[in-house]
């Protein structure tokens, strides 16, 4: 466990999960790998929230999934950003820079 | 979404096994990552499927995720409750019997409510038809129905352009038609030329009376209803233009009316009014019912009305003594046609509220109780890993299917009951043409059996949130001690309610007896009476008059068996013609004594048993040309001549002068001049039939009132009613009777009201007096049940059984003396509302209250000694082993 692990918003894993999927299509722990990948390992995503949110997305549309082969040869389910998805990746991002640029602002202030 | 929703549902086993082979794979790559970084596999798999925290938590987040997910939790739920309920007979049976009880007597009182305020009438654009109401400011204060006069109708007809105005006669009276050979005596109905276009009816065959045919005088025109034309004409379309006999006239059909008409006067047929500022229309004898005209405004009609009735509204109030205002005002045709029930429904509405009170008050005892013996089985699932939000879900669900199961025996009660009050109300009784449970009274059932069930799963729903883990799993839910007290709480609070129904009904039932056993003034037993009708253009004829009656009162004499026999306007228990006579003598001379009058034959008195206090009966010498002579009664001597001898004294009743030749005993009649109650008795003038000259007056009198026939026998006689027929056949064989009654009929005819209040009232509070018992019964029987333990205990130390139980019953006995007592308090705040139905017993009647004392004592004490008895079944050896 990495003790510099931060607790995820719901809404900021959304937006890993959107991001991680941008570049390519990835199974669960694909996904996973890339998410602690993209953030230096700050944030881990344990199966007990990537899976429901996965779901979850992919019920609204944001992702859609298809069963390949992995690296070793397994079976294991894929998933990819649907056109829905590609956009609330744009809203999501735009969101987020937002927010950062006022959470910044407002901690800078003096 | 939803379709995402449904696929769910049926792709639920597909989904589950994709998932699980996701979840596999991931777990089987993360052992791969493992074992690549050198773990051995073992170790690698066990590390894996820890890291995912257990593949079905994971699995039953993701379904939880998903939508659709609340549906198949519910159908487990509810098939879970089934099992639940079917699994306590005992337990769904009470609540579901108590429901039922609840919920049926609502519904059965909420149709009626419907169909007397809330369904719309069956006229076209019914919130445009209206009636006028009358207020009166001041001393003498009055707000309600109007009766016009000739001359107020040629006002509301020429000065109120807002209005289409009509009028009818009052209710209907008794008419001959004859139809071949046969003749029948229906119900005619008197209305204006516009009657039906106010209604918005148009007839189906012909057309509605012209302004000519309503003017006095005009051409005899009748208009049929629907079941006439078919049961009598057989729905002969030639019937349109051609004359039928009716009141021994000769009268042109114009129209007859659709099937589904419902008029307010509700009669078999219909003859203009031909309104005049004479005779009936003298007096305010007339019935208005008026459509607001397209364009115009109900303020604009009420503006209209008071000016164009002013001149009368200023006469009126010096009626009402100095300073009192009268001003008139359009109000809906409903709620003018059931002014006067209105309070009543009112009243009965807010009875079943309260029934519906204390069976929820005792539901929620109930469950509560429930609750409480399962806390063991909801700990469990709590430590299991179940939310709280899902055992809530499972009461609620188990609540909402008890409701709906009640509310489904209910809606069967409420249709039996509903059957059953229809069948003990009078013909007519209702202003309306039927009561159904239609869509909208099912909708309240619905409602109320939801309400009910969050109001009594409520509580319970609460004391879940309590749940202690350890001490439910640990076998003794002990804690019951606040729990106890929140039910003790409930059974104070109903039968608290209950007494005051019983209290209520108390009075009515005092009410009902002070009316019945009121003394009649007469003998009312061995009496057979029937009536039929003159209004008939023969009977105008004052000789034919007086023939009819001599021939046919010797003809019933003449009946083996028969003691005496007379005709007389009215009998006692019946309303009576309202007129007034002058004092012609005396210091009392010129005075105009408003009285009821009627005619009889010699022998009403002797034939009715009405007692003679002085002077002499009417005897055959009274005849027309004989010195006029008149009876009084009592009250009349009391109130005219403050009890001085009337006998030889000198009255004026329009043009001729007569003499009062004896003094007769007060009779219970239902009241007109002055209503004080449903029964009293009224100043009285009766005139011998015979002396009655006038064709006119006779006309008059016969439109509004059918003499009865009455006669007198010492014992039942077989074929009494046909012989009385024939009786009147020889004489006249075109005159039907209308039915037979005995006095005790008539008696309860008037008084249908109180009945109907009584019987309904009383069987309110018998539901609540039977769901309190139950109450207390459940909360005492659930405290042994409980205690088993500490009463062993008890007794094993050397208390007396008798102390035992005394015990055990304060439980329950406790909390009903103190509802006894809240109840009591209660009573002096409300019963006051019910003075204005209370005849004979005053609002706050210690007979009443003291049988509703000991009722309630006798039955709560029963109710909590019964269950309390089983602890004389407790063996203290057993229970102390069992610990």
């Amino acid at each position: 466990m990495n003790s510099k692990q931060v607790n995820l918003l719901q809404g900021t894993l959304d937006l890993l999960i959107l991001k991680s999927l941008g570049a390519a299509e990835l199974h669960g722990l694909g996904i996973s790998r890339r998410i602690e990948q993209m953030t230096q390992g700050t944030f881990l995503v344990k199966p007990g929230s990537l899976f429901p949110a996965l779901h979850r997305m992919e019920e609204a549309g944001w992702l859609s999934s298809f069963w390949g082969e992995s690296e070793n040869r397994r079976r294991a389910k894929y998933y990819r950003l649907t056109k829905a998805g590609k956009g609330q990746l744009v809203v999501e991002t735009q969101e987020w820079k937002k927010i950062s640029l006022a959470m910044n602002s407002a901690l800078e202030a003096t | 979404m939803i379709s995402s929703r449904f696929k769910n549902l049926f792709r639920k086993a597909s989904l589950d096994r994709h998932l699980d082979e996701e979840l596999r794979s991931y777990v089987d790559m993360v052992t791969d990552e493992k074992v690549a970084a050198g773990m051995p596999v073992a170790e690698a798999h066990r590390r894996a499927l820890a890291e995912l925290g257990g593949i079905e938590q994971v699995k039953q987040v993701v379904r939880d995720r998903r939508l659709g997910t609340w549906a198949e939790s519910f159908c487990r739920d509810v098939h879970y409750g089934f099992r639940q309920l079917s699994q306590h007979p005992g337990f769904a049976l009470t609540v579901i019997v108590t429901l039922a009880l609840a919920i049926g007597a609502n519904t059965a009182v909420f149709s009626l409510v419907n169909a007397l305020m809330l369904e719309r009438l069956p006229y076209l654009h019914p919130e445009r038809i209206g009636t006028i109401f009358r207020n009166v400011q001041g001393t003498e204060a009055y707000d309600g129905p109007h009766g016009i006069t000739g001359e107020q109708w040629e006002q509301l007809r020429d000065n109120v352009p807002s209005l289409i105005s009509a009028v009818s006669s009052r209710g209907v009276s008794g008419a001959n038609l004859q139809a071949g050979t046969h003749v029948d005596y229906v119900h005619a109905g008197r209305i204006s030329a516009h009657y039906f276009d106010v209604l918005g009816l148009h007839p189906v065959l012909g057309r509605n009376f012209t302004d000519t045919e309503d003017l006095p005088s005009g051409p005899k025109a009748v208009i049929l209803s629907y079941a006439l034309w078919h049961n009598i004409f057989q729905e002969d379309r030639s019937l349109v233009g051609q004359t039928i006999r009716l009141k021994g006239d000769a009268y042109v059909v114009v129209g007859v009316l659709p099937g589904a008409a419902a008029t307010p006067l509700n009669a078999d047929l219909y003859t203009a009014l031909q309104p005049g500022r004479n005779g009936e229309g003298g007096g305010t004898n007339y019935e208005v019912i008026v459509r607001l005209r397209s364009g115009a405004t109900w303020q604009q009609a009420n503006g209209e009305i008071n000016r164009a009735w002013r001149d009368g509204a200023q006469n009126l109030a010096k009626g009402y003594g100095p300073n009192a205002r009268v001003s008139f005002y359009t109000v809906p045709l409903q709620r003018g046609e059931t002014a006067t029930l209105r309070p009543q429904v009112i009243g009965l509405m807010s009875a079943a509220a309260l029934i519906l009170l204390i069976a929820c008050a005792n539901l929620a005892g109930l469950t509560l109780v429930r609750i409480t013996r399962r806390s063991q089985e909801m700990a469990t699932r709590l430590a299991l890993g179940g939310s709280r939000w899902q055992i809530q879900r499972q009461l609620w669900i188990e609540n909402l299917l008890l409701a709906l199961l009640g509310g489904s025996a209910g809606v069967g009660l409420a249709f039996l009951a509903l059957r059953g009050l229809l069948e003990l109300l009078p013909v007519g009784y209702l202003p309306v043409a039927g009561v159904h449970l239609d869509g909208m009274v099912l909708s309240f059932t619905l409602l109320i059996s939801v309400f009910t069930s969050v109001f009594f799963g409520m509580l319970p729903a609460l004391a879940v949130r309590r749940i202690d883990l350890r001490s439910s799993m640990g076998g003794h839910a002990c804690s019951n001690t606040a729990r106890h007290g929140v039910r003790q709480v409930l059974i104070g609070g109903q039968v608290a309610l209950t007494v005051m129904l019983l209290a209520a009904s108390g009075l009515l039932i005092r009410t009902l007896i002070h009316l019945q056993t009121l003394p009649a003034g007469f003998n009312p037993n061995g009496v057979l009476v029937a009536k039929a009708s003159l209004d008939d253009v023969r009977y105008r004829d004052p000789a034919t008059f007086r023939t009819l009656l001599n021939e046919s009162i010797g003809a019933m004499k003449h009946i083996p068996g028969v003691e005496d026999a007379a005709v007389g306007l009215s009998l006692p228990y019946e309303r009576v013609l309202n007129d007034s006579v002058t004092l012609a003598d005396g210091k009392e001379a010129g005075h105009e004594a408003a009285t009821d009058m009627l005619y009889a034959t010699p022998g009403y008195f002797s034939t009715l048993q009405i007692p003679l206090l002085a002077g002499r009966a009417f005897t055959d010498a009274d005849g027309p040309t004989a010195q006029h002579v008149v009876i009084v009664n009592e009250k009349f001597v009391r109130k005219f001549y403050h009890g001085a001898n009337p006998l030889g004294r000198t009255v004026r009743s329009g043009p001729s002068k007569a003499v009062i030749v004896g003094v007769v005993a007060d009779v219970q009649l239902s009241s007109g001049l002055n209503p004080v109650a449903p029964l009293q008795s009224e100043e009285t003038v009766y005139i011998p039939a015979a002396q009655i000259t006038q064709p006119d007056q006779l006309a008059l009198i016969h439109t509004w009132f059918q003499p009865s026939w009455i006669v007198r026998t010492a014992k039942p006689i077989a074929g009494l009613t046909e012989q009385m027929q024939r009786a009147l056949a020889d004489v006249d064989p075109s005159l039907p009777f209308s039915g037979f009654y005995s006095m005790s009929d008539l008696q309860a005819q008037t008084l249908a009201s109180q009945r109907i209040q009584v019987a309904l009232l009383g069987t309110m509070a018998g539901l609540a007096l039977l769901l309190s018992a139950v109450g207390i019964f459940g909360l005492v029987a659930n405290s042994v049940a409980l205690h088993t333990r500490e009463i062993g205990i008890r007794i094993a130390l050397g208390s007396s059984l008798g102390k035992a139980i005394r015990h055990v019953a304060g439980v329950g006995l406790r909390p009903a003396v103190a509802g006894l007592l809240l109840g009591l308090l209660g009573c002096a705040g409300t019963l006051r509302l019910m003075r204005s139905i209370l005849y004979g017993v005053s609002v706050y009647d210690v007979p009443s209250l003291l049988s509703v004392v000991g009722v309630l004592g006798g039955v709560a004490i029963l109710a909590a000694t019964i269950p309390a008895l089983r602890v004389a079944r407790i063996d203290p050896a057993r229970t102390l082993r069992e610990e």
